[in-house]
């Protein structure tokens, strides 16, 4: 009778001990989730938003001669941020987060390197555009061991940079969202090897997209030629594609490896 | 007999004072690599030496920097002739480095400013042009998989000599294993040549110790001054 008794007490404590641990574990998991989903998003505008001002500035970019001084350390973030202000109508994220610093930490770098390009007044096109600022900054990104990848990427047909195909989930998160583009969030995903976040973030086609991967009479260079003099080469030095307003735009691939947030 | 004691005592204590005080100075082996170190102006000025300068100096020792020529650097390093030698890539298993690069060095093109590509993922653009490399250097994939005429230099003078034919028209591009070194603002070349870089592809560059002793003594030093701030962070608010 006593040895029964003992061991009913155990099983109670035992399952008493089993109970608050699944709800420690299972309060523990929402509260990264609710860390984690908002920290994606958060990179993934800031990302978007420095392609913005990177497209809108390439009058400054490209020009030569002048003051540059706004594509560069403090006064380039202070752009971004009011970029990202304009774009999404809300105020730019509290930089309380590793990822978040050195993202934009990443952004001034990636223009440091290209200063000596910029300030060259004999050269006209730089080649810094929205998709190549984006490449140079996730390949800044990789290079800092902070568990964050970004990639600007879209279907593995007709991709120009080879070091932006898409990886076997981003293939897999296109495949299902490109009738209907919507993001996509995967909290149960890999990086590297590890456990992490991504979200996948589709880009409408937007028509500054089309004055290098539209047609003909989209590239400016053809601008004030005669159609038969026309050139399917856009500025950068690819063929243009010929899609239209109605095609796949790619998306911004982002992953956090969950090591990030403990 | 206490006369000669003492004396005895004092070159003693003269000598180990003059030890305790060479043990105290850490020899510093730089090579030029502009605009990060450059030879061709008072060596406080460069910008890494300003970083390390921050680094090292709060750890109470007297640095002295020692020009040295790249050929010659890394044996400096292991004869132990210098403590530290920077900076470099690691190019020899048995060099042992601090635990982060300083930075990346991005490989890249360089080319006369009127026939400049400034997008290098554009491979096609490369086809039958007559593209000089250092014999000495491993070149990206998207570079050995074109259609260019990759033509190699031999020497130990080569990415120079490559820089100068392609400024004569000799060849159509030169591939530069960092090609800051030789575009940037603070250098006569860059009137002359434009260069666009492989991202994607970088080397880590660092800075080399000549023992464990010596990385015991500066790791956590600099690990904690590369978390308050990277040096590539640093560099990149710099006015270069």
């Amino acid at each position: 009778m006593l040895a029964k008794n003992k061991i009913n007490s155990f099983l109670r404590q035992f399952f008493i001990i089993v109970c608050i641990l699944f709800t420690c574990l299972q309060s523990s998991a929402n509260a990264s989730a609710d860390i984690m989903k908002p920290l994606i998003s958060d990179i993934t505008k800031m990302y978007m938003s420095s392609m913005v001002y990177i497209f809108i500035n390439q009058p400054l970019i490209n020009q030569k001669g002048g003051d540059k001084g706004d594509l560069f350390g403090e006064r380039f973030i202070q752009n971004i941020k009011q970029t990202y202000f304009a774009k999404y109508d809300e105020k730019f994220p509290l930089e309380d987060h590793l990822a978040k610093r050195a993202l934009l930490e990443a952004m001034v770098e990636v223009m440091n390197d290209n200063k000596a390009l910029i300030y060259d007044d004999e050269i006209g096109f730089k080649g810094i555009i929205p998709a190549t600022f984006a490449f140079q900054l996730s390949a800044k990104l990789a290079t800092k061991g902070v568990g964050l990848k970004i990639k600007f990427t879209r279907t593995e047909k007709n991709i120009r940079n080879r070091l932006n195909k898409p990886d076997n989930w981003e293939k897999s998160i296109m495949l299902k969202i490109i009738k209907k583009p919507q993001i996509y969030y995967d909290d149960n995903a890999q990086l590297n090897g590890k456990p992490a976040i991504r979200q996948f973030t589709p880009l409408p086609m937007a028509p500054y997209c089309l004055a290098c991967h539209g047609s003909p009479k989209h590239n400016p260079l053809n601008k004030n030629r005669k159609k038969s003099d026309w050139t399917n080469i856009d500025i950068t030095g690819f063929e243009m594609e010929n899609w239209t307003m109605n095609d796949f735009g790619g998306g911004v691939s982002i992953s956090i490896e969950k090591s990030v947030f403990q | 007999m206490i006369s000669l004691r003492k004396e005895t005592i004092y070159v003693a204590l003269f000598y180990f004072f003059s030890c305790a005080v060479t043990s105290q100075t850490i020899k510093i082996g730089v090579v030029d690599y502009p605009p990060h170190v450059n030879f061709n102006e008072e060596l406080d000025k460069s910008p890494l030496i300003k970083y390390m300068n921050s680094v090292l100096l709060p750890l109470n020792y007297s640095l002295e920097y020692i020009k040295l020529p790249r050929v010659r650097a890394s044996v400096e390093l292991e004869e132990g002739r210098v403590d530290i030698l920077m900076p470099i890539p690691v190019i020899k298993d048995s060099i042992m480095t601090l635990s982060s690069p300083l930075f990346y060095a991005i490989p890249g093109l360089c080319f006369k400013k009127e026939n400049f590509i400034p997008i290098l993922s554009a491979t096609h653009r490369f086809n039958d042009l007559m593209i000089g490399f250092p014999a000495n250097s491993s070149l990206v994939f998207a570079l050995k998989d074109s259609k260019a005429n990759l033509i190699p230099l031999m020497g130990e003078n080569a990415v120079n000599r490559g820089i100068e034919l392609t400024q004569r028209g000799r060849f159509d591009a030169f591939y530069h294993p960092s090609p800051v070194q030789v575009y940037h603002r603070n250098t006569p070349k860059y009137k002359e040549v434009a260069c666009s870089y492989f991202h994607g592809y970088s080397t880590p560059i660092y800075v080399a110790v000549a023992n464990v002793q010596i990385y015991k003594l500066l790791n956590t030093a600099y690990q904690k001054a590369l978390s308050e701030q990277s040096y590539e962070y640093y560099f990149a608010n710099r006015d270069i």
